[in-house]
């Protein structure tokens, strides 16, 4: 049995991820309570004021909360049509510093209305913060990428970042047939020779920088 | 404030955040501000504070948690503001 058919018939199989270009973001608008009162539950302003080894500056751990409830609402989006973005509806619930040779803010966050703790792993490297989920914890199945593109224009982000997934997926799958269209709820849906491959996608863009994430069992 | 009018100040509020001109100038009522305005979605909580500002209300987390097409952002605008 390949891959891809292992995973069409395994439930709930979904993935989500964001990305932050972090110096496009004005700290001193970001750090308003107007503003961070909209994206942060009160546990998740606790969470930051009493974690000291987080090492992150308030603006950046604001987005970093973004990113990864902006991935929790792509990943459940996927499970629950019709579900709109609510950021107060998501809080991170765990959430440890990288450690030792490990690159990745990891832990765990939630829709509080419906879901399952999904996990998350976040990376910030040269001002690019990027943020993907899975029921998982040991992401063991999701592949993710991520880089710079030469311009910021939505027409450029969203044809950059499927060229992208789309390359690396036609390596792995050895198949040159393949599409990405979205469904009526915005989801990015592959296509293999015009038909649904159970394979989720997540794509993300932000100025010129382009991410995805998929799931495909190793 | 009439729908209409609300609708031509909201355009204003939305103008920083839509990179497509042309399609800001032709919304209706059904446009939903991300699949077709393609705002960024790291730009929605500024649309709320502008139109807080623009029409001098309260926006509060519920209410803005229905803010996804042009009607329903009149629909909570007109609700604030009469």
């Amino acid at each position: 049995m390949s891959g891809y058919h292992r995973l069409a018939v395994r439930e709930m199989a979904s993935t989500g991820n964001d990305l932050v270009f972090l110096p496009a973001t004005r700290c001193e608008k970001t750090c308003r309570p107007r503003f961070y009162s909209r994206i942060l539950t009160a546990a998740e302003q606790q969470l930051h004021a009493r974690n000291d080894s987080l090492d992150l500056p308030f603006d950046h751990y604001i987005w970093l909360c973004w990113s990864i409830k902006e991935s929790v609402y792509k990943y459940e989006k996927r499970l629950h049509a019709g579900l709109s973005f609510a950021p107060l509806q998501i809080e991170v619930q765990q959430l440890m510093p990288p450690a030792g040779a490990e690159e990745f803010y990891q832990g765990t966050a939630r829709l509080l209305t419906a879901g399952m703790p999904l996990y998350f792993q976040s990376h910030i490297r040269d001002g690019v913060l990027m943020t993907m989920v899975s029921e998982d914890r040991s992401f063991a199945d999701t592949r993710w990428g991520c880089r710079p593109i030469g311009s910021s224009a939505y027409a450029d982000q969203s044809a950059a970042v499927r060229a992208l997934v789309l390359t690396e997926l036609q390596t792995l799958l050895s198949r040159t047939d393949l599409q990405l269209q979205k469904n009526a709820d915005d989801c990015p849906v592959l296509l293999g020779g015009g038909q649904p491959l159970a394979i989720p996608v997540s794509l993300a863009h932000h100025e010129n920088w382009v991410a995805y994430s998929f799931r495909y069992p190793l | 404030m009439d729908r209409r009018a609300i609708l031509e100040e909201l355009k204003k509020v939305l103008e920083p955040y839509t990179e497509n001109k042309e399609l800001l100038r032709n919304i209706n009522e059904q446009t939903d501000l991300v699949k077709d305005l393609k705002i960024n979605s790291s730009n929605l909580v500024d649309v709320i504070i502008d139109a807080e500002a623009k029409y001098n209300i309260e926006i509060d987390f519920d209410s803005s948690e229905k803010m996804i097409t042009i009607g329903s952002c009149i629909d909570v605008i007109s609700q604030k503001t009469n």
